[in-house]
């Protein structure tokens, strides 16, 4: 496992490689997600108020 | 025919709302299993490299982020012209929420290839034209989003930032380009390029289905922004009003 970890010594710049592009992967899901349900909140309100 | 039927379904809002509704969860998932699979072949199966040895795995990251932030672009920038040319909304919408999922890419992108320059060519940074012409890239996507913001009124920013967006693309070619044409610590292209790929097979297979995996990911996720672009924009539309009820 220690040996999968270091990558013949290039762990140190491998790992936090790979952390930036799946997290980038993961919080454009959560921005998207948080943007449609501000979406929906907005024009839900908007209803209400002209209902 | 039938071609038009199809462009003209495309151009209604509450079409492509249900459209997007329905796909997303194919295209996520078909991206989380890609993905996954594709993982495990880069870091586990496939074999080390004979010069850069398991730096090169890199690429597994690298190489998918830097040819979505181009994608993700030249999407933006073909929706841009739809809008302008066919006066189309919802295409002026798909160009709107492309764009910082291109941004971020083009971060992550950046972000990466800096990681992998500091062990390979012993800098993080050079003034390489690759390099140079994907950091023009970010700030195209950043002036793209700023130029909407500061434009009030949404038809003119519509109009404004699809001008910008068309005459930025300009700059894909020459990022594609920029290692041929110039003299760049950049390394050549070895899987998109005329000919056979130069990568052993064993290699190659994670690095394709990566590259799958990233663009059905870019579906699900634009067509998330889009329904969130299409209830701002309509919220006056009386198919908003059924959708959310």
């Amino acid at each position: 496992m220690s040996e999968f970890l270091s990558m013949s010594g290039y762990g140190k710049y491998l790992w936090p490689a790979f952390a930036l592009g799946f997290g980038v992967i993961v919080l454009n899901v959560i921005m998207a997600v948080n943007s449609l349900a501000k979406a929906k909140l907005e024009a839900k309100r908007r209803m209400e108020m002209n209902p | 025919m039938a071609t038009w039927t199809w462009f003209h379904r495309f151009g209604s809002p509450p079409w492509v709302y249900g459209f997007a509704r329905r796909w997303t969860p194919w295209f996520g998932g078909a991206a989380a299993l890609c993905m996954l699979v594709a993982l495990y072949g880069g870091l586990v199966l496939a074999p080390e490299d004979y010069q850069q040895k398991d730096a090169f795995r890199m690429v597994y990251v690298h190489a998918p982020t830097a040819w979505l932030s181009m994608m993700v672009y030249t999407t933006m920038a073909v929706a841009a012209a739809v809008g302008l040319i066919w006066r189309m909304k919802v295409a002026h919408a798909a160009a709107a929420a492309c764009a910082p999922v291109g941004a971020w890419f083009t971060v992550a992108a950046l972000g990466t290839g800096m990681l992998w320059g500091k062990p390979m060519w012993g800098t993080y940074w050079v003034w390489d034209p690759r390099l140079t012409s994907e950091l023009l890239l970010l700030f195209l996507y950043l002036g793209y989003m700023a130029l909407r913001a500061g434009i009030e009124d949404p038809n003119k920013a519509d109009k404004a930032s699809a001008m910008l967006a068309v005459v930025g693309v300009i700059n894909i070619p020459v990022i594609k380009y920029s290692v041929e044409w110039w003299n760049s610590l950049h390394q050549t292209p070895t899987v998109m390029k005329m000919g056979k790929p130069s990568m052993d097979l064993a290699m190659l297979w994670p690095l394709l289905l990566m590259f799958l995996a990233f663009a059905l990911y870019f579906a699900a996720v634009l067509l998330i922004r889009l329904r969130a672009e299409l209830l701002r924009r309509e919220r006056n539309a009386s198919w908003v009003r059924e959708v959310l009820s």
